[in-house]
């Protein structure tokens, strides 16, 4: 498999290891992930894609390993990382008692940008986001999809070099996905690196050029997305190939069904 | 009937009758379900359960001796009207604030299931019979008819009486919660639940105040009040029994006829409602409408603030006091009581000045488990710390914001106290004092909350996560005892000018020396903490999330 050059890495992780309790979530993973690629880390539930991205971003103190964004380490150096990432972690709440409006401008300055700064691309953002209708909603009452988006927009505000995206269409009506998905483009197109999770293979393959794909607590498989996927029709195919996970003769069982066993 | 028709509708007719017992057997035994398999999940459950239950019992007990013993008293109708009353109120009142209890209680869950209102109606009703609140409410209405029951009639129309009392305190629970349902599911409605434990906190002090009042006043104050709600259902079912006893069997059969009226309304009631749930759609699908909130007040509020990272803190964490309803209950519990101690008993001629240290006490408290408040949105916080200075501007912003709400607080109630009691000589050291305590306690809040820090469950009204209360006892206990124990020297130099000549005329150096000797040692505290929190930012961020 071919690497970015020693100095493109955005991410370089070496022997990630993380257990809880008799549960080994991560098992020694290493991986290089090339600066300003739409990168996406895949795998099925419980691969331990959550796990590693909380690691990475310095959420989660990892049991054994290094991790290193823009060549700075994140458990050493922390003022240089938390500066340059953004961060939309799944399963941890957001400050749900502010208003859109007021969670952006709490974000930003304690980001420690200026107030006037902070107001000016918020607005901009939830406009972009389609949210400047309920900005004054408390982000409590929000939908799954609104929340998703205005957790975009936080981790966006201080204009990160590499955003860490847990899950980000997980749950997301299509009409917030493809307004998440122009916003990401874009952001990529600055130079940008996105590295973001999912279990939800189209859509990986229609956005990222870079893929890692994850099962275990491992990495099977890592590279530009037409190298992952090789022979196999789809990254579905090849994906079901990488994690070992044959059809299920479903025919038999289920008869009662209908439809006859195939 | 089914006889002189054809066999056609015979049948239908059965099946009818023997759908309406089904669907009651079947509701009935979900409920024993749900009730074994709540209490199969831990063994803490069960033991709480059984605990619980156990207690109940007691009480119960307690009170049917007691209602036996009350028998021949001349006050008995009245205390027993009055206790089916307050009985009813809590029936009424108890879906409100423990929506979660009873999952039977929630028709919307039914609402996929093809069920007719009445024999729903008649399940729901019927499964609600089982558990601890009616055993109790049943042991309490068999107390109060055996004490005010005289004569063979009496004790015939009691037979009536008791079950029905009992039905009506159901039905008006149900009824109730299913005209609040809509409410109760949604996010206010779930809000104001936590809210009720404070309810339930003041409604015992109003209770206490009541019981000393009749103590020193006699029953014969109750006379008047049981006059009327002897005519109110439920507790009419007391008076028909009463009203019997002395004779009065046209009054009796009016004060059971209209409890009778009364069940058969909440009945009707609560059977409309619920056809309307089931038939409508619900709420949460349709689009809430914006509510307009007012901005000028938060732009007022952050103008006062200082700029940059510290104000921006001290606004979130003041949003939070009234915003987040756990907090606001834990506010609003610190700021009541940190009050009333001093101030009753000073009102009670009991009280010392010193008492109005309370209120920095009681208040201190909220700055323990400042992350735990914060939840796992604590992720946001920990993204933007990366160096012990940053903590400590979060901490002290915190500590801050704390001050904006206690300092002037505390002064009031002091001053209040001091008031109250006339002791204005006292009134520099008891400052200097409360001062002192504030800042010892701002201290090892926010050392404990680095160390200890637990979640806080949003739902319910428990304040300490599953498997964490230890945590939570030490960062709390502990962090008191070792706030009395910073305050030695203060404490130490009040007594030492007070027992000492002369010493009354250098009271007022504990003002400035307590104020000072509290910043100091906040501000000693906060840079401690501040150390540990950066170190400790993932580990503080998996013990808060669990909630």
């Amino acid at each position: 498999m071919t690497e970015g050059a020693v100095g493109g890495a955005a991410v370089r992780v070496r022997g990630l290891w993380k257990r809880f309790g008799q549960q080994v979530a991560v098992a020694g993973v290493d991986l290089d992930l090339p600066a300003g690629r739409f990168i996406g880390l895949v795998g099925p539930n419980g691969a331990g894609k959550t796990t590693t991205l909380s690691m990475v971003t310095g959420l989660l103190r990892p049991d054994q390993g290094t991790v290193e964004v823009v060549g700075h380490d994140v458990w050493r150096d922390p003022v240089e990382v938390k500066a340059r990432i953004g961060v939309l972690p799944e399963g941890l709440r957001l400050f749900d008692r502010l208003s859109g409006r007021e969670l952006l401008a709490y974000t930003g300055r304690l980001r420690g940008l200026p107030g006037a700064e902070v107001d000016k691309r918020a607005t901009q953002l939830l406009d972009v986001l389609d949210l400047a209708g309920a900005q004054h909603k408390l982000v409590v009452d929000y939908s799954t999809g609104m929340r998703k988006k205005i957790g975009l927009a936080a981790a966006l505000l201080h204009n990160p070099e590499v955003l860490f995206l847990d899950e980000p269409f997980e749950g997301v009506d299509p009409v917030s996905a493809q307004t998440i998905r122009g916003v990401l483009e874009r952001y990529t197109a600055s130079g940008a690196t996105v590295v973001f999770s999912s279990h939800v293979m189209e859509l990986v393959e229609s956005l990222c050029d870079w893929v890692a794909v994850m099962a275990a607590g491992r990495i099977r498989a890592h590279g530009p997305l037409a190298e992952v996927r090789g022979e196999a029709p789809s990254l579905q195919h090849a994906f079901l190939e990488l994690v070992g996970a044959h059809t299920r003769d479903t025919g038999s069982a289920l008869d009662w069904l209908g439809g006859g066993a195939r | 009937m089914s006889s002189a028709a054809g066999t056609g509708t015979g049948t239908g007719t059965e099946r009818a009758a023997a759908a309406g017992a089904s669907v009651t057997s079947v509701v009935v035994r979900l409920k024993l379900s749900l009730l074994r398999n709540g209490l199969r999940q831990s063994g803490g459950r069960r033991a709480a359960y059984v605990a619980s239950t156990v207690l109940v019992l007691l009480f119960a007990a307690f009170h049917l001796l007691g209602l036996i013993a009350l028998r021949g008293n001349a006050h008995a109708a009245s205390v027993t009207v009055l206790l089916v009353a307050v009985l009813a109120l809590g029936w009424a009142v108890m879906p409100l604030f423990f929506p979660s209890g009873d999952e039977t209680l929630d028709p919307t869950r039914l609402v996929m299931l093809p069920l007719r209102p009445r024999p729903l109606v008649r399940a729901l009703l019927v499964a609600s019979l089982v558990g601890i609140g009616p055993l109790f409410s049943l042991c309490l209405l068999v107390g109060s008819v055996i004490a005010v029951a005289r004569g063979a009639a009496a004790y015939a129309v009691s037979v009536v009486a008791v079950p029905l009392g009992l039905l009506v305190c159901l039905a008006l629970a149900r009824a109730v919660a299913a005209a609040n349902i809509r409410l109760l599911t949604s996010r206010k409605g779930r809000d104001l639940a936590v809210l009720s434990g404070l309810v339930i906190a003041i409604g015992a002090q109003l209770v206490n105040f009541a019981a000393q009042r009749l103590e020193s006043a006699g029953l014969g104050q109750l006379d008047p009040a049981a006059n009327v709600l002897s005519w109110v259902p439920p507790a009419s079912v007391v008076g028909a029994v009463d009203a019997v006893s002395e004779g009065s069997y046209g009054v009796g059969a009016a004060r059971l006829a209209l409890s009778a009226v009364a069940l058969a309304g909440l009945l009707f009631l609560w059977s409309r409602t619920l056809t309307r749930l089931m038939t409508s759609p619900d709420s949460s699908t349709l689009p809430a409408a914006e509510p307009a909130r007012d901005r000028t007040r938060s732009a007022g509020l952050g103008r006062i603030l200082p700029a940059g990272r510290t104000g921006t803190i001290m606004e979130r964490s003041l949003r939070y006091v009234w915003r987040d309803p756990k907090t606001k209950a834990a506010w609003v519990t610190s700021l009541a009581i940190g009050l009333i101690v001093p101030v009753f008993n000073a009102l009670q001629g009991t009280g010392s000045i010193y008492f109005a240290c309370f209120a920095a006490g009681m208040l201190g408290i909220q700055t323990y488990n400042q992350f735990g408040q914060d939840t796992s949105a604590f992720w946001m916080v920990a993204m933007t710390i990366s160096s012990p200075r940053d903590a400590y501007v979060e901490l002290r912003g915190r500590a801050l914001a704390m001050l904006v709400i206690t300092l002037p607080y505390a002064t009031l109630v002091t001053v209040l106290t001091t008031a109250m009691l006339d002791g204005w000589p006292a009134l520099p050291e008891v400052l200097g004092l409360s001062f002192a305590l504030l800042g010892a306690m701002l201290a090892t809040g926010a050392w404990s909350s680095a160390r200890f820090p637990y979640s806080i469950p949003q739902q319910g009204y428990k304040n300490v996560a599953p498997g964490q209360a230890g945590l939570a006892w030490i960062s709390i206990f502990g962090g008191m005892v070792a706030s009395a124990l910073l305050c030695v020297p203060v404490i130490a130099l009040t007594i030492w000018l007070n027992v000492t000549a002369g010493g009354d005329d250098w009271t007022w150096l504990l003002l400035p020396l307590g104020t000072a000797y509290g910043a100091g040692i906040t501000l000693l505290g906060l840079r401690l903490a501040a150390s540990r929190t950066a170190t400790r930012l993932p580990e503080i961020l998996s013990a808060v999330s669990r909630g």
